[in-house]
């Protein structure tokens, strides 16, 4: 093998600051060939990088520069046309993470080290081929509320084929069901209602009702997805009308208002056919009698079918909050006590009570209470803000207030109207008469059939006792999602500002509520997105995936199954011994870490390439205490790119191998480097939720085990870990110089 | 009643007593004092609400209270009863949506004006007493049990010498004897 | 079933009868009752509790202790006694180091506190472990015509968390309407029934006040349920709803008199025992109540 070194001046940046021509011979010691260059990204550098490659017949490149993060591509092209392997180009930072922050001695010291290091890594290269992987032209959504309809008629309408599967009767979701929505308080049914007709009408898609997933397997471009179909016990001749069954059906179920077990779940269904509520019907098949199409079967079967997908799309929505875990509202025992989405129903002008705000005794209420934050702000039901109900509770406060002069008191913690047009929504709803109380209600009891409030003003520091007719609890959002769910139970996404609607899984992507409470218009964005990444993936038709997937060595593999286990990506299989997917390999590395037999390596970050960068660091000890610092690709490398980038100076002592994940660190490089002379090393990597693989937790661990186990030899305190954003610079470099004394004063 | 509170307070006099008088925030010493959730309170009123010292009128409820800590009112609160007239209800800490604990509030503040010797009488004698027989609610009269054919003596402390020099082996091991709130030998 | 009979103060020296009560009831619930010798105050709120988290717990664990070394739970009919020991049970329980500091100081007086032993209210060993039919069985005398209304009290509820028994939910008590009911009684709901009684603390610091929430109380009884009687699981509430109505009733603010008793006592009298024992003692007069148990209810 035989590698040239490039050290590259960047004018002053590089040059200014340590001697070039000391390096180069410096690094003629450990390479076959050294060299420097003016400015190695320019087209002349280039040139020359690619010259020396053909005439000197390298076959590894160490280019010695700025950041791998800015040109390691440009040099992997560069290395493809002089007809080298492109994954055998290797990048000594001596820019961003050396003479941006050190300077002197120092800095020459640490650039010797660097590349030192990166020769070591560069002998160890190998040749590695892109992979690409079909993707199939379909796609699934999970959920038809508005979140699912939306993604749904985004993509049916670019051509691509649509499953969308609703476990109700009926596509339209929650917003199906409520009566007027901000801030433009148009009636919710009359903008769904046509979007959920184009649903149905569009030839691309294909809508699934009373369907349920049961089990998704394959990978992405290929997802095989077992839905179960409950029978619905009305077929495809009903004609709508539900006037014929609902009226000979004997059984009576109380659904905000009365209906019958055969029901239709609102005018505006989709599909137009009667929905059976099995739970309640007699089966007196009286409907079945009754029904002129012959439209009423009861002796539909539940069915199974498979779908083939490139993509899924999770809409499942949320699950409102049970108020009954509060019991201090005494839902469900206080008549008069219902929830925000009660109310929904009974103001919708095709709900059960025809859209007037009536009590379940027939009274109407002259005098309306709503209590905010019901499973919301709790840390004894959901600490999370549910983020709609103070804007519905002001809608439905101005309709009652305005429609049918009822008023209307609201107590709140604090209203939040952040949004377009919401704000101003608030103010008039102040205008028009709406009382506000600051202060949350602790306890409600029932007098004369009124519901008794009692509560403190807390701006006028009194306490209340005051009666009201009906009392709306607005209830918060639950998580309701397939996928891996974050604390909130909500579903997990890949980052929480830059990938919002996509998942750890690749080709699964989340949209709606389903990731965390949003109003419509919010859910309606998230759903567009996660349509347009959907396509994306769709539209190239194939995968380029990065070379760096993890495989099994079989002969080593002694089928522990530790490797399923820290797999967030369900990419291992062990049936004897373990088999990865390479294509649904995510390249975190965390089996390779795992594996106890060393029976698992990965291209691009082998074990023989790091190993050789931490024996290489080790040859000579150029700082004292001496750090080595595994930083992850993500957050830790970017991180000590930005001091650099902002000139923040930190203590010499640190030497850096990058990781693609701290997953990927291996307790036995932790070792291999304290015994070899390394003062101590720190495993840098994201903050604990924001791990771009989500495996960042067993570095934790790792890190936390190995301290323990070095304290038994008085050597606690060796490994830090450092847990930081990629933004989080002065963090970082705070928490470095602070290991750097920790380790001083040992 | 009576605000105990200037109407106008000045907080930066407070904010500097804070650090260079009492060394530390009155809301750590609060937190010192058990009341380790105070800082999650998002003053909702959700526990002022069915407080009985709300509800007839004391100034220094557990709403209020905990917000005043959190300003570094302290000295200002110790003329105020407020915290001794708890009666440990807890229906504050049941319905917390913060697990704040603000009975826990209001104890500790109990904790920090008896170190103050900002206490009421009936407490030292509550104490005094529990020390002396065993039981903070204690009578010599014992017509009442007589009366209803029980022995004279409960057969707690009060009947039994070794087991009242064991509380108050006890007690001196607390942090009671610091207080010197009465004499305890 | 042995229970340690748990008296705190009320109980002991201003409330004997209620403690007559319980220990005549007992045997004949198939109850067996240790006296736990050398008990002491639990610590009471205004006490230690005051004081210091590790000496609050330290006085209830040496009480806890007493029952722990015989390998039995206590009882109480006392609401204090049974929320202060319970939340310093929870402390020492949910936390290793209270645990640990306060075998520390239990150490120098021999002692130890597992966290084994809890102290249990007697309404509940009544409800859950006696058993409503048994009691049915054990009344010889039924409340035919007559009208409850009970006062659970706060610390038989709050916090929820601490205690070893539950209601489910405990904004809405059923435990002692049940105890009640199942004795032959109308029992009423009134919508102050979960309201504080206004003792303790709130008393000795501003007796106005306190008498300010007795009256809205005992108001709200009179009102929606017009009671004959007010029965309690507490020794604070039974004492403040006894002599704060008849002091208001002295200074004019209320024009009625129902007399109050303590569950235990109630039951003790449907069992036929001796009213001036098991429940002689008072100043809201119960004379006609327990000649209307003993003289018309017979079973």
């Amino acid at each position: 093998m035989k590698v040239g070194v490039f050290i590259c001046h960047c004018g002053l940046n590089i040059a200014g600051k340590i001697n070039v021509k000391e390096l180069v011979e410096y690094a003629g010691k450990f390479a076959d060939y050294a060299e420097d260059v003016d400015y190695a990204c320019s087209e002349a550098g280039q040139e020359e990088i690619a010259r020396a490659i053909a005439e000197e017949k390298l076959d590894s490149i160490v280019v010695a520069a700025c950041s791998p993060k800015l040109h390691e591509a440009t040099f992997r092209r560069v290395a493809a046309k002089a007809g080298i392997n492109p994954y055998m180009v290797t990048i000594a930072n001596i820019r961003e993470q050396c003479t941006w922050v050190h300077s002197g001695i120092e800095a020459q010291l640490k650039a010797m080290d660097t590349i030192r290091m990166a020769i070591a890594r560069a002998k160890q290269s190998k040749p590695l081929e892109r992979k690409r992987a079909r993707i199939r032209r379909a796609v699934a959504v999970v959920g038809g509320g508005i979140a699912g309809i939306e993604a749904s008629l985004t993509m049916a309408k670019a051509g691509i084929k649509v499953y969308l599967i609703e476990k109700r009767p009926s596509i339209g979701g929650h917003m199906a069901l409520l009566n007027e929505v901000f801030p433009t308080n148009d009636c919710s049914i009359c903008i769904l209602a046509p979007k959920m007709n184009e649903v149905w009408e569009n030839e691309n898609i294909e809508v699934i009702t009373n369907a349920e997933v049961e089990k998704i397997s394959g990978r992405v471009g290929n997802f095989r997805l077992k839905v179960l179909k409950h029978p619905r016990y009305v077929n495809e001749n009903c004609k709508g009308c539900i006037d014929d069954c609902s009226s000979v059906c004997p059984v009576e179920v109380y659904d905000v208002g009365i209906r019958k077990a055969i029901y239709m779940p609102f005018p505006q269904a989709t599909p137009l056919y009667a929905a059976i509520d099995w739970e309640n019907c007699i089966r007196c098949e009286l409907c079945v009698k009754a029904c002129k199409p012959d439209a009423v079967d009861f002796s539909q079967k539940p069915e199974e079918i498979e779908i083939n997908v490139g993509a899924i799309i999770f809409a499942t929505g949320f699950k409102p909050f049970d108020a009954r875990r509060k019991p201090e509202y005494g839902y469900g025992k206080l008549e008069n006590v219902i929830t925000s989405l009660e109310l929904e129903r009974l103001l919708s002008a095709s709900g059960p009570t025809m859209g007037e705000p009536i009590r379940r005794d027939g009274k109407k209420p002259e005098k309306v209470a709503f209590i905010q934050c019901v499973g919301s702000r709790d840390v004894n039901t959901n600490p999370y803000c549910s983020r709609v109900c103070c804007m519905a509770s002001l809608k439905n406060a101005l309709i009652l207030k305005e429609r049918f002069g009822i008023d209307v008191t609201i107590f709140y913690i604090d209203m939040r109207a952040a949004g377009r047009g919401y704000e101003e929504y608030y103010r008039m709803t102040m205008e028009k008469g709406v009382r506000f109380v600051r202060g949350i209600v602790g306890n409600l009891y029932e007098k004369d059939g009124r519901i008794v409030v009692r509560y403190e003003d807390t701006l006028l520091s009194r306490v209340f006792d005051e009666e009201f007719d009906m009392v709306v609890l607005a209830i918060g959002m639950e998580g309701n999602s397939l996928l891996p769910k974050s604390e909130d139970g909500f579903a997990e996404v890949a980052h929480p500002k830059l990938r919002p609607v996509e998942t750890s899984t690749k080709g699964m992507f989340v949209a709606g509520t389903a990731s965390g409470p949003k109003d419509i218009q919010e859910s309606v964005a998230s759903a567009g997105l996660a349509a347009s990444k959907a396509m994306q993936l769709i539209c190239s038709g194939e995968e380029e995936l990065e070379p760096f997937n993890a495989y099994v060595i079989p002969d080593k593999c002694v089928g522990c199954g530790l490797c399923v286990k820290v797999c967030r990506f369900n990419s291992i299989t062990m049936d004897g011994k373990a088999a990865i997917d390479a294509k649904a390999c995510a390249m975190c590395g965390a089996c390779v870490a795992a594996c106890p037999a060393d029976a698992i390596d990965m291209g691009f970050f082998s074990d023989e390439q790091i190993m050789a960068e931490i024996d290489a660091l080790t040859e000579e000890k150029n700082t004292d205490p001496l750090i080595l610092a595994f930083a992850c690709w993500y957050c830790g490398y970017s991180a000590l790119d930005l001091a650099g980038t902002l000139k923040l100076s930190y203590p010499p002592n640190i030497r850096v191998i990058r990781v693609p994940c701290s997953g990927r660190v291996d307790a036995e490089w932790i070792v291999r480097a304290l015994e070899r002379g390394v003062d101590g090393v720190a495993v840098i990597g994201c903050r604990p939720s924001e791990c771009h693989f989500g495996v960042n937790s067993i570095a934790m661990k790792r890190v936390e085990g190995l301290n323990e186990a070095l304290e038994l030899y008085g050597e606690g305190g060796r490994v830090k870990g450092i847990w930081c954003s990629a933004g989080e610079a002065r963090k970082l470099v705070n928490s470095l110089s602070e290991f750097v004394e920790e380790l001083r004063k040992r | 009643m009576e605000e105990h509170v200037p109407a106008v307070i000045n907080l930066t006099y407070l904010w500097k007593k804070e650090r260079e008088e009492l060394g530390e925030k009155v809301i750590e010493t609060i937190k010192g004092f058990g009341a380790e959730g105070i800082e999650y309170c998002m003053q909702c009123g959700a526990c002022s609400s069915i407080c009985p010292l709300a509800t007839t009128g004391f100034e220094w409820y557990n709403r209020r209270l905990i917000k005043a800590i959190d300003f570094g009112i302290r000295d200002e609160l110790f003329d105020d009863v407020t915290p001794w007239a708890c009666v440990a209800c807890n229906r504050c800490v049941e319905v917390c949506p913060r697990n704040v604990n603000p009975f826990e509030v209001m104890f500790a503040m109990r904790r920090l004006m008896i170190e103050e010797l900002a206490v009421p009488m009936t407490a030292v004698q509550a104490l005094k007493s529990l020390y002396d027989h065993g039981h903070a609610v204690y009578t010599t009269g014992r017509e009442a049990r007589k009366k209803v054919g029980l022995p004279e003596k409960p057969p707690t402390t009060d009947s039994d010498e070794k087991a009242l020099e064991e509380l108050r082996v006890l007690l001196r091991n607390t942090k009671l004897p610091e207080l010197g709130l009465f004499p305890m030998s | 079933m042995k229970y340690g009979l748990f008296l705190g103060c009320n109980i002991s020296f201003n409330r004997p009868d209620v403690e007559a009560a319980i220990r005549s009831v007992s045997p004949l619930l198939g109850v067996e009752l240790d006296d736990l010798n050398g008990q002491s105050c639990c610590p009471t709120w205004g006490t230690v509790p005051s004081v210091d988290t590790i000496a609050w717990c330290a006085v209830g664990a040496r009480n806890l202790a007493l029952g722990e070394e015989k390998g039995i739970d206590l009882v109480t009919a006392c609401n204090t006694c049974y929320s202060s020991l319970s939340e310093a049970r929870y402390k020492m329980l949910n936390d290793a180091e209270t645990m640990r500091e306060v075998n520390e100081i239990l150490k120098k007086i021999g002692k130890e506190y597992k966290g084994k032993s809890k102290c249990r209210h007697v309404a509940w060993v009544l409800y859950r472990d006696v058993g409503l039919d048994r009691i049915k069985k054990a009344a010889k005398y039924e409340l035919d015509d007559i009208v409850i209304a009970v006062q659970p009290g706060c610390h038989f509820l709050w916090p929820s968390k601490v205690l070893p028994d539950r209601e489910e939910d405990p904004f809405n008590p059923v435990v002692l309407r049940e105890l009640c009911k199942v004795l032959g009684a109308d029992v009423r709901p009134y919508t102050r029934m979960i309201d504080c009684c206004g003792a303790g603390a709130l008393k000795s610091t501003n007796q106005e006040k306190s008498y300010k929430l007795a009256k809205m109380k005992l108001e709200c009884i009179r009102k929606e349920t017009d009671a004959d009687l007010i029965v309690t699981t507490c020794s604070s509430c039974l004492i403040q709803l006894d002599e704060a109505q008849e002091m208001l009733r002295k200074r004019g603010e209320i024009d009625f008199s129902i007399p109050v008793l303590h569950y235990v006592q109630l039951l003790a009298l449907c069992m036929g025992f001796d009213p001036e024992r098991v429940a002689g003692i008072c100043v809201t007069p119960r004379d006609e109540i327990i000649s209307k148990i003993v003289e018309s209810g017979r079973k």
